[in-house]
C-alpha cells in the first residue's frame, strides 16, 4: 500500500466524527468507513418522530451521501465486517473481500440489548435502533391499535409519547430491568410512572413477563405476574450493548465493550475503539466505563482519530455523568438530560 | 399501471454465461410484453478471457436507443464489473456473488468501488448453483432468478425462455438450469423480502405481440423472405451471423450458402449469379469490403445487380473487430476507382434492417447496380423485439426490367433511356445475348474508349441513380420538425435512435428542435435535406466516425457549417451526449440573440 489507509468500522456518530477529524488533520490520508447498515449516519433520537410522520426520512440523516465523496472519504454501506486479523492488518468483509489498513478505528456502536430473562421472546420483540427498525414499526403500526413497551431507556419514553400522539393504546411494563443502565429505585419508578400516566400511557407494574404468545400476525397475548392483555406488538427498550461480535476471535480484549486505555487505544498498535462499543479506562476512577449517547460518541470518535494520528488526548472525563450498574460504569449524556 | 424505463447489464468474464444471461433477460421481458433493446459487447478473442457485457433496456413504450445509465448491474465477475461502475445510475442496484469461492482483494472488489447509495444485493450465486444443480455453471441463471424476484418479473417467463434455450440439450441440462434459476429466485424472495423493487408487476406493457430479433437475424430473415437463391461470403465479424443464419435456413427453401476463399471471390460470385439471373448477396465488414471495391466497379460498369451488406466495425484495417463505428460511409459511396456510382442505404433499426434488405434486392435489380446496405456492429448485434416482419409478394418480386420480345435479335443491352435504366436480359435467352464487360462500352456492349461514349455512358449510369432517387429510394423523414427551428439534428444508421431520443427530450424541455432521418445515403435527396436545413438556424450531425463522413457528403447543402459530433469510442453515441450538445448550441444561439439585440 503506497498511501496510508485508515479504516473506520462503523457509520454512527463516533465513526463519522473520527473520519471527519482524520480528514481535517490529514488531507492526504486514504480514509474508508465501512458500515453494516445500508443507510448513512442518522439521528437516532428522531426515529420516533419519523415513525409518526413528523420527521421526513431525509431529515434523519446527518449528511447526504455525496458529502463523504466531497471530503474524499470512501463510505461503504451495507457491508458487514466478518472478522479482523490484527496481525496482518486485514479486515475481512462478509462478502469475502480483504481490506488492508494502516490504522483502524472500531466504532460499531451498539445494538439493542435484550436482557437474559427476555431472550426467549427475542423473535417477538420489535426494537428501535435503526432506520430499518423504524420502517418495520411504521409498517406494523398501520395494522395495529395497541402496543406494549418493555424496558425503559430514553427512546422508549419518547416513543411512548409519539405512539399516544398517533392515537395508539400504549402499555408500559416497568420493572427492575427498566432504566438500564440506571438501577430502578422506587423514586425513579414513581417519577416515571407518574410521567407516563400523565401522558396517557397505561403502566403495567410487574416483575416478570411470564408468557408472550403470538396469536396472529398482529396480535400478541401477554401474561405478566400481575395482568394479562392482548396487544398488536411488543417493543423492547433495554438500551444497547456493544456491537462487537465480529471481533470475538480477533484477540482483542472485550468485556462490556472493547477494552481501551484512556487514549482509546486497544491492545494492538494503531487500533482504536470509540463510541458505544468501547469500554474506556478512567484514570481517576481506576476503572472502566462505557459511553452511551450521541454527544459522547462524537467526542470519543474525535479523540480516537487524533490519537491515531499521533496525539495523546484522553477521553473526556465527566464523572458526574458516570453511573454504575452491574459492576460497569456508564457515562450517559442523555440520562442527565432526561 | 406505471411507465418503466430500466436498463439492466450483465457483466462477466468470457465463459461465465454472460451473453446467455443477457439474452434470456431480453427474451423473458419481451415475452412479458415489454419493449426491449439489447446489445452485447464481448472480446474479439474466441473464449477464455476478456470482458463480456450485455445491456438490456426494458420499457413500457418504444425504445429508440441504449440508455446512458444502467439501473441494474448483475455481476458474474467482480473484477470485470468494476469497469461498469461509472455507468451506474444514482442510486443503482447491484446483484453480485457475496460468497465467491476465494477471497478478493479490495483493488479487485466491485463492491469497494460502488457509491454508498447503491442497493447492494449479495447472493451466494456459486453456492446456490452448486447446491441446486451440482455445478456452478448455472450461476448465471441463479443470478437471473435473483433479478426476476427482486424486480417482480414473472419467473414463468424466464422458465419458458430457459426451456426454449436448453431443451435441445436434453432433459438433464434443462432441469439443471431451471433448478439454478429457481434457487436464485427463491433465495431472493426469502432474503430480500424487505428490499424487493417489483417494478415490473404494475408496469404498463405493450400490447403488440413481438418477436426478438437482432439486426443480423432481421437481415437473414429478409434475405430468406426475398427468396434469395445464393449467398456467398467469407466469415468476418460482425457479419458472420448472417452467413450462419442463412447456412441454416437457406437450404430449406432451395437456396445455397457458399463459403468462398475470400471476399473478392464472394463479390465475384454474387455478380456472376446475378448476371445469370439468380438473386444473390454477400455480407462483409470493412476489411472485406475494401477487397470488394474493384469488383463493385465491375458491377457498376457492367450494370449487374449485387447486394452487398457492409457491417461496419472500428477501422481502418483489422481495426476493432468487436466495436462499432460508422466509418465506411466514404468507402461505400466512393470506394473504388472511377466514377462508380452505386446505391448506398443505411437502415436505422432492426425493423429497417429487414425492410431495406428486402428492398435492396429490388433496387439492385431494377437499377442494375450494386446496392450497399450499411449497417454496423451495434445495429447488427443489438436485439429488439419488433412486430413480426413480413413481406408481400409485391415487395419481393423481381424488379428486373427486361427487353421487349419484339427486339429479339436487335437487342441493345445498354440502351440510353430517359430513366437511364436499360432493359436487362438474362444470358441464354435467344436473341438477347450480350457481352458484359468492365471496359467502357457502347450501348450494345462493345468496348469503346471514345470521349463521347464515356461521357454519355457515365451520365446514363448516374441518371438511373437519379431515377432511383425520385422513384424508389426512401426519402428523408422529419421528426418533430416545424417551419422554424433553432436546431435540426440529422441522423443516419444506428445513431439515429439516439438522435431521435435526444431531440424528443429537447422538445420536452421546450427547445425548438427537430430531427431528420436519412436512409438513402447515396444518392441522397438533396431537395428534401436542403428544405429541412433551411428551417433550422443550425444543423447538428452526430456520427460514429472521426472525419464526419455524412457531414462531408451533404455539407454543401447547408448555408453554413454543419456542427458535428464525431466519436470513435467503439460504443454507440448516447442520447445524453447529443442532448448535451443540443442544449449547448441552443444556449449559444440564445446568447447570440441577446448580443444581436444589444447591438
Amino acid at each position: 500500500m503506497a498511501e496510508r489507509h485508515c479504516v473506520i468500522i462503523g457509520n454512527g456518530p463516533a465513526a463519522n466524527e473520527a473520519a471527519l477529524t482524520l480528514r481535517e488533520k490529514d488531507t492526504d490520508l486514504r480514509i474508508t468507513m465501512i458500515g453494516k447498515e445500508r443507510v448513512g449516519c442518522y439521528r437516532t433520537h428522531l426515529l420516533p418522530n419519523y415513525i409518526i410522520g413528523k420527521t421526513r426520512e431525509e431529515d434523519l440523516y446527518v449528511h447526504p451521501t455525496d458529502f463523504y465523496a466531497d471530503k474524499n472519504i470512501k463510505l461503504r454501506l451495507g457491508q458487514p465486517v466478518k472478522s479482523v486479523d490484527f496481525s496482518k492488518h486485514e479486515i475481512v468483509l462478509d462478502h469475502k473481500e480483504i481490506v488492508k489498513y494502516h490504522g483502524l478505528i472500531i466504532a460499531t456502536g451498539g445494538k439493542p440489548r435484550i436482557p437474559e430473562p427476555f431472550l426467549v421472546f427475542s423473535d417477538i420483540f420489535l426494537t428501535l435502533k435503526t432506520v430499518a427498525d423504524a420502517n418495520a414499526w411504521i409498517k406494523k403500526l398501520k395494522q395495529i391499535d395497541s402496543v406494549l413497551l418493555v424496558g425503559g431507556d430514553l427512546t422508549s419514553f419518547v416513543f411512548a409519547d409519539a405512539l399516544i400522539k398517533m392515537g395508539k393504546t400504549v402499555h408500559f411494563v416497568l420493572n427492575d430491568e427498566s432504566f438500564w443502565p440506571i438501577r430502578c429505585t422506587p423514586e425513579i419508578f414513581n417519577q416515571a410512572t407518574g410521567a407516563l400516566s400523565a401522558a396517557g400511557v397505561q403502566v403495567v407494574p410487574c416483575q416478570r413477563l411470564k408468557r408472550l404468545a403470538v396469536q396472529s400476525e398482529n396480535s400478541v397475548h401477554v401474561e405478566t405476574d400481575s395482568v394479562s392483555l392482548t396487544v398488536g406488538a411488543v417493543g423492547a427498550f433495554f438500551g444497547l450493548r456493544p456491537d462487537v461480535s465480529f471481533l470475538a476471535r480477533s484477540g482483542l480484549t472485550i468485556e462490556a465493550g472493547i477494552i481501551v486505555d484512556e487514549h482509546l487505544k486497544t491492545d494492538f498498535d494503531n487500533v482504536y475503539a470509540a463510541g458505544d462499543c468501547a469500554q474506556v479506562f478512567h484514570p481517576e476512577l481506576k476503572d472502566y466505563w462505557v459511553s452511551i449517547g450521541y454527544s459522547n460518541a462524537k467526542n470519543l470518535g474525535r479523540i480516537a482519530a487524533l490519537n491515531l494520528l499521533g496525539g495523546t488526548f484522553e477521553a473526556e472525563m465527566a464523572p458526574t455523568k458516570i453511573f454504575q450498574m452491574d459492576g460497569i460504569k456508564f457515562n450517559t449524556s442523555w440520562w442527565t438530560e432526561f | 399501471m406505471s411507465i418503466i424505463d430500466i436498463t439492466v447489464e450483465v457483466c462477466g468474464m468470457a465463459g461465465d454465461g454472460t451473453i446467455a444471461a443477457g439474452g434470456l433477460i431480453n427474451e423473458a421481458m419481451s415475452l412479458a410484453g415489454f419493449s426491449v433493446l439489447g446489445f452485447d459487447s464481448y472480446p474479439a478473442e474466441i473464449r477464455g478471457f476478456g470482458r463480456c457485457v450485455t445491456r438490456s433496456r426494458i420499457g413500457s413504450s418504444d425504445i429508440l436507443a441504449l440508455a446512458d445509465v444502467t439501473h441494474v448491474l448483475v455481476s458474474l465477475d467482480d473484477e470485470q464489473s468494476i469497469s461498469r461502475v461509472p455507468f451506474l445510475s444514482r442510486p443503482a442496484t447491484v446483484i453480485f456473488d457475496n460468497k465467491p469461492p476465494g477471497y478478493i482483494e479490495e483493488a479487485q472488489s466491485l463492491v469497494a468501488k460502488l457509491e454508498p447509495d447503491t442497493h447492494l444485493l449479495g447472493m451466494p450465486l456459486h453456492d446456490l448453483a452448486v447446491a441446486a444443480s451440482g455445478t456452478a455453471r448455472g450461476r448465471n441463471l441463479t443470478a437471473l432468478g435473483g433479478f426476476a424476484a427482486i424486480f417482480g418479473a414473472s419467473p414463468d417467463f424466464f422458465r419458458q425462455v430457459i426451456t426454449k434455450k436448453f431443451k435441445r440439450k436434453g432433459e438433464k441440462v434443462l432441469a439443471s438450469n431451471i433448478m439454478s434459476f429457481d434457487a436464485g429466485y427463491n433465495y431472493a424472495v426469502e432474503q430480500f423480502a424487505d428490499r424487493l423493487q417489483p417494478v415490473f408487476v404494475d408496469a404498463t406493457q405493450t400490447d403488440t405481440e413481438k418477436v426478438m430479433l437482432s439486426g443480423n437475424e432481421a437481415i437473414g430473415k429478409a434475405a430468406l423472405d426475398a427468396r434469395l437463391k445464393l449467398y456467398f461470403g467469407y466469415p468476418i465479424t460482425p457479419a458472420t451471423p448472417i452467413m450462419e443464419y442463412l447456412a441454416k435456413h437457406l437450404p430449406e427453401q432451395g437456396g445455397r450458402v457458399v463459403q468462398m476463399e475470400d471476399e473478392i471471390s464472394s463479390i465475384g460470385a454474387v455478380l456472376g449469379s446475378y448476371y445469370a439471373g439468380a438473386r444473390a448477396m454477400t455480407a462483409t465488414s470493412g476489411p472485406g469490403f475494401a477487397l470488394m471495391t474493384e469488383l463493385i466497379g465491375l458491377g457498376v460498369m457492367a450494370e449487374i445487380p449485387a447486394v452487398i451488406l457492409d457491417a461496419q466495425r472500428g477501422g481502418p484495417s483489422t481495426g476493432l473487430p468487436t466495436k462499432t463505428e460508422q466509418s465506411d460511409l466514404h468507402a461505400a459511396v466512393f470506394g473504388g476507382p472511377g466514377d462508380s456510382g452505386r446505391i448506398v442505404i443505411a437502415p436505422t433499426n432492426v425493423s429497417e434492417c429487414y425492410k431495406y434488405t428486402v428492398k435492396s434486392f429490388q433496387f439492385a435489380e431494377k437499377y442494375q447496380s450494386p446496392v450497399i446496405v450499411l449497417t454496423d456492429f451495434y445495429l447488427d448485434n443489438r436485439v429488439e423485439n419488433v412486430p413480426p416482419p413480413s413481406s408481400t409478394a409485391g415487395e419481393i418480386e423481381d424488379m428486373t426490367i427486361g427487353p421487349h420480345k419484339d427486339v429479339a435479335g436487335s437487342y441493345v443491352r445498354f440502351e440510353d433511356t430517359a430513366s437511364g435504366i436499360s432493359p436487362r436480359s438474362i444470358p441464354g435467352a435467344q436473341g438477347f445475348n450480350y457481352v458484359a464487360t468492365g471496359l467502357e462500352h457502347t450501348k450494345t456492349g462493345s468496348p469503346n474508349y471514345s470521349p463521347e461514349v464515356h461521357m454519355s455512358m457515365t451520365e446514363k449510369r448516374f441518371r438511373k441513380l437519379e431515377t432511383a432517387l425520385q422513384d424508389d429510394l426512401p426519402k428523408p423523414k422529419e421528426f418533430g420538425a416545424s417551419e422554424e427551428m433553432d436546431l435540426g439534428v440529422i441522423g443516419w444508421g444506428s445513431t439515429f435512435g439516439s438522435v431521435l431520443e435526444a431531440v424528443n427530450l429537447a422538445k420536452q424541455k421546450g427547445h425548438r428542435v427537430g430531427a431528420l432521418k436519412i436512409i438513402s445515403i447515396f444518392p441522397y435527396h438533396r431537395k428534401e435535406i436542403k428544405s429541412f436545413m433551411a428551417k433550422c438556424r443550425e444543423i447538428l450531425l452526430p456520427e460514429l466516425n472521426f472525419s464526419g463522413q455524412l457531414a462531408n457528403l451533404i455539407g454543401p447543402l447547408h448555408h453554413g457549417e454543419i456542427i458535428r459530433i464525431n466519436e470513435v469510442t467503439g460504443v454507440p453515441i448516447s442520447p445524453a451526449t447529443i442532448l448535451f450538445k443540443i442544449e449547448e448550441i441552443i444556449a449559444q444561439l440564445a446568447s447570440s440573440r441577446v448580443h444581436d439585440y444589444q447591438n
